[in-house]
């Protein structure tokens, strides 16, 4: 089969067996069909030329027995006419002798009627009733046509007319004999032919429309030969011939036999065909309905072999696909394990701990983080780590009664426990904890590790994370923030980090809406007496969720880069709220909190000095000496151009991070805020003020200003007062307040409220 | 002797002495010439009186089986001789009506005679012999004659005035096969032409 040998489109079948048994039992069926045809068609076309000839034959027999008989009565009528006797009594109109001699030679003759018409229309007639019209039609047919033989239709009835012309010696008129052409003369007729054939003679319209010679015509019969041959007519208008059929039914009989027993051949070679087709292809399809199983059950997942019975085609793509799916169970297995384990400690990962949580009920996961992973891998190395790490795993495996060990993150190990709840869990990591952290031999020698645990259960209680080893993870860090050996999951210590995220992409839009404003909190001058500044203090009222802690928001915002519009909107605030104050009689200067993240931003630095000095503004940074430590280098450039711009500088919370005084030395600060964890000691402890003292001595030798933060009660203000501190802020002096709540305080006031408090 | 006996008729006649001849030349459609046509010229004023007289003898032959001649001009009143020249017997009969006769079997050389009183036709024949057949034209005129090969018939000193003209033939497809009109005879001689259907047969009986 190949090009320019198309098959004709079959049906489409979803199996092979299906199409196979279809296809040859299409073309054996269409190779009987077509014999039986040919053989149908022989059989009834030799049939029909039987018939056919036959037909002919009697049609032929037919025309002679018809010419005969006319012969015969016109012999007969002739005698009568030539009769002298006679002729003389039609010419003298003797009609009793004309009736006599008539019906004597009718009676001879043997015929049905007999009839004198007379060339003038006289007529007398025995044996027959003819009416006007049909005498007028013989007249016609006789006279003007010159017919002396043919059919004629008296009383609705054919019959065979013959004619005599009567001499006298001129034409005077017609003997004429009529013989009915009835069913009996047709029986005559069918007994000459040697096949039952029916005969009829057919007068009018159809007998004109009727095919000349033999045609094949429907009848009650079924199909039927009809032979019909014209006969000659007394009517010019009314043809006749005569029809002679045979159904083809009759013809075909004796072949019946025949046909049946070829069917019946034909039937049993089909159920023949279609059995052994359907056994042939069973074995030929066989195989490879397995292998297309077997591809199934491989598409499900399943590893199922194709059996291989052959030694063919289909045996070795059999053996190939068996091979294949060798091949692809082990790659299969290889990735699963990879998938599952780590490669470095050939301990399960995290993935593999997550299915362990997921498929244990009411069990916890105990994450076991080892403490200064780094300090110590670096100090043995990494592939000693990496035995130190299984080694570990394979430990606290042994301890929690053979449950898998898996390796979470490079210094992390953590496993599933059954717990009935988070004290027991607690309990059962503490018991784990103590025996994991004895010292690991690594080639010989004893290392030494601390190990905190992190637990969490499977459950999602109070949390948006979804993995408990997320969440023991979390603990695990809660436990080292809280220097604890175990710890388990604390959802309000984890607060809502997924809010917070979406509290930042709300902020601008704050910013701009308004509900982001500045409070101010007053800081007192001890020499001048009064208030000589405030520090703008960034205050969120959300719409939905209410007071924003600043140290959330602005936190985020640093962590999230969006610190620096934020700064910048503030600055701008300020410069304006410096305006309205003084614009209400208060000179002030306002200190703004400068994040260290911007003073590595030197665009930042740009932006904010062209804003202080257009505006002619008198403001204070507020920064940290932590922020400066970061990036020393910049963080003073941008320092020292933020103090030529005349910008006041501050340090603030000092004392409570990392404190270099070699920064402090380089750094073109104006002021120094004391952290208030030093102030709101101040009452109860001396060396918290001896700290004060020597601090406040430090700043001056350096010729900056003092504040005190958190300055809440009078005893510390008096204190401050008597060590030479500048400013004061807190409390006691003051709660930030909104500008206008600022400018009335002031206004009540504006220079006893200092000394009231002080005093 | 019968053309002076014409001629007195005529004179004796009276007021019309004076006479004209007619030529009628008879055709078929086709034109062709039709022989053995009867032309006759009845004058409205009547015919002489006494016997008419023919310049042809009164005799219907027999001869080879056949009549001689076809047809017969015959006065009314006039006797026709039937001499049987064959050697077989004949039996001659008419069943024409008004001349209806027969003459019985009558051998070679014997002659009968039968006179005929009544104008009209008979058709003869022979009892023996189905093909002889000859019409006898039985007349009351003596302006009668038939016509030849030619077709033409000239009939001779017909009184001038108004006159009836009949033709007659065996196959003129007319009732009775004859036809008459008017003419209108002059002194002068007068030529006509009759054109006619003769494809027909005598029904005459």
């Amino acid at each position: 089969m190949t090009a320019g040998f198309t098959l004709p489109r079959l049906p489409r079948f979803n199996r092979l067996r299906t199409r196979l048994t279809v296809l040859y039992m299409g073309l054996f069926g269409i190779a009987l069909l077509l014999a039986a045809v040919a053989i149908f068609n022989a059989v009834g076309s030799s049939a029909r030329k039987v018939v056919r000839n036959e037909m002919t034959a009697s049609g032929a027999v037919y025309g002679q027995i018809w010419a005969s008989r006319s012969d015969q009565l016109q012999q007969g009528a002739a005698v009568l006419a030539r009769d002298y006797g006679f002729r003389e009594a039609v010419a003298t109109g003797d009609e009793a002798t004309v009736r006599s001699a008539l019906d004597n030679l009718r009676s001879r003759q043997g015929v049905d009627g007999a009839l004198m018409l007379g060339v003038d229309g006289y007529a007398a007639a025995t044996g027959l009733n003819l009416d006007a019209p049909t005498l007028d039609t013989l007249f016609a047919g006789l006279d003007r046509d010159g017919v002396e033989a043919g059919v004629l239709t008296i009383d609705g009835q054919p019959y065979q007319v013959v004619a005599a012309p009567v001499m006298a010696p001129v034409l005077i008129g017609w003997v004429v004999f009529a013989e009915r052409l009835d069913a009996a003369q047709m029986r005559n007729l069918e007994g000459l032919s040697a096949i039952p054939l029916s005969a009829s003679v057919i007068v009018g319209a159809n007998a004109a429309a009727t095919d000349r010679g033999t045609a094949i015509v429907p009848t009650a019969e079924g199909p039927s030969m009809r032979l019909a041959r014209p006969l000659p007519s007394l009517d010019r208008a009314t043809p006749a011939a005569l029809v002679l059929t045979y159904p083809l039914s009759r013809a075909l009989k004796p072949y019946e036999p025949l046909f049946l027993s070829l069917t019946i051949i034909g039937i049993a070679g089909i159920a023949l065909l279609m059995g052994g087709t359907w056994l042939l292809s069973l074995s030929l399809t066989r195989p490879i309905t397995a292998l297309d199983d077997a591809v199934h059950g491989l598409q499900r997942g399943e590893y199922v072999e194709a059996p291989v019975t052959s030694s063919d085609e289909i045996g070795r793509l059999a053996s190939s696909f068996n091979a294949m799916v060798g091949d692809l169970r082990d790659r299969e297995a290889r990735l699963t394990h990879m998938a599952l384990h780590d490669q470095e400690t050939g301990l399960p990962n995290r993935l593999a701990l997550e299915r362990r949580a997921g498929a244990v009920a009411g069990g916890w996961v105990l994450l076991f983080g080892v403490e200064r992973f780094e300090v110590v891998r670096n100090a043995i190395g990494y592939d000693s780590m990496a035995r130190l790490i299984g080694a570990l795993g394979r430990r606290i495996e042994a301890l929690a009664d053979g449950e898998p060990v898996a390796r979470v993150g490079a210094g992390v190990l953590g496993l599933v426990v059954e717990a009935a709840d988070a004290d027991e869990a607690v309990a059962l990591a503490e018991r784990l904890v103590g025996a994991a952290q004895e010292p690991v031999i690594i080639n010989g020698a004893p290392v030494d590790i601390t190990v905190t645990v992190g637990v969490a259960d499977r459950g999602r209680s109070g949390s948006d994370l979804a993995s408990p080893v997320d969440r023991a993870a979390i603990a695990l860090d809660q436990a080292r923030a809280a220097k604890r050996h175990v710890a388990a999951f604390d959802p309000a210590v984890y607060g809502d980090p997924a809010g917070n995220l979406s509290l930042i992409s709300e902020l601008m839009t704050a910013l701009r809406g308004g509900e982001v404003t500045l409070a101010y909190q007053p800081k007192y001058d001890f020499r001048a007496e009064r208030v000589t500044g405030v520090e703008a203090l960034m205050r969120w009222t959300h719409p939905r969720r209410g007071f924003v802690p600043p140290d959330l928001f602005i936190g985020m915002a640093e962590e999230t880069g969006h610190i620096r519009p934020l700064t910048e909107w503030a600055i701008d605030r300020a410069i304006e709220d410096q305006r309205t104050l003084s614009a209400a009689g208060h000179d002030l200067l306002v200190s703004v909190n400068i994040s260290g993240r911007l003073l590595a931003d030197e665009s930042f630095a740009d932006l904010a000095i062209a804003a202080v000095t257009s505006a002619g503004a008198r403001l204070c940074f507020e920064i940290t000496e932590t922020a400066v430590m970061t990036n020393p280098e910049t963080a003073l450039r941008i320092v020292s151009r933020f103090a030529d711009a005349g910008i006041s500088i501050s340090l603030d919370d000092y004392g409570s991070g990392l404190s270099s005084l070699a920064y402090l030395k380089q750094i073109r600060a104006d002021e120094l805020k004391i952290d208030k964890a030093f102030i709101l000691g101040l009452d109860q402890s001396a060396r918290d003020g001896l700290l004060v003292k020597s601090t406040i001595d430090l700043a001056h030798g350096l010729g900056l200003k003092v504040t005190a933060e958190g300055v809440e009660t009078p005893t510390a203000l008096a204190l401050l007062r008597g060590m030479g501190c500048d400013l004061a802020q807190g409390y006691l002096i003051g709660r930030p307040v909104s500008l206008s709540a600022m400018i009335e305080r002031l206004a009540e006031q504006p220079q006893a409220r200092g000394k009231t408090a002080v005093g | 002797m019968r053309a002076l006996f014409i001629l007195l008729a005529m004179l004796f006649s009276g007021g019309s002495a004076l006479a004209g001849d007619l030529t009628v030349s008879v055709r078929d459609a086709r034109g062709q010439a039709i022989r053995d046509a009867v032309v006759t010229v009845t004058p409205a004023a009547g015919v002489p009186r006494g016997p008419i007289r023919f310049s042809w003898p009164l005799r219907m032959t027999q001869e080879d089986l056949q009549f001689q001649p076809y047809v017969l001009i015959v006065p009314v009143g006039g006797v026709v001789s039937f001499p049987n020249l064959d050697r077989v017997r004949h039996h001659v009969y008419s069943f024409s009506r008004g001349n209806r006769f027969e003459i019985e079997l009558y051998g070679r050389d014997q002659s009968r005679s039968y006179t005929f009183n009544t104008v009209g036709v008979a058709a003869m024949g022979c009892n023996i012999h189905d093909q002889m057949l000859a019409y006898i034209k039985v007349v009351d005129t003596p302006w009668a004659a038939k016509s030849g090969a030619d077709g033409t018939v000239t009939l001779r000193g017909i009184p001038a005035g108004a006159a009836t003209l009949k033709v007659w033939h065996p196959q003129l497809v007319v009732r009775g096969n004859e036809t008459a009109q008017a003419v209108t005879v002059t002194a002068a001689a007068a030529q006509r032409t009759f054109t006619g259907d003769f494809s027909g047969r005598a029904a005459v009986r």
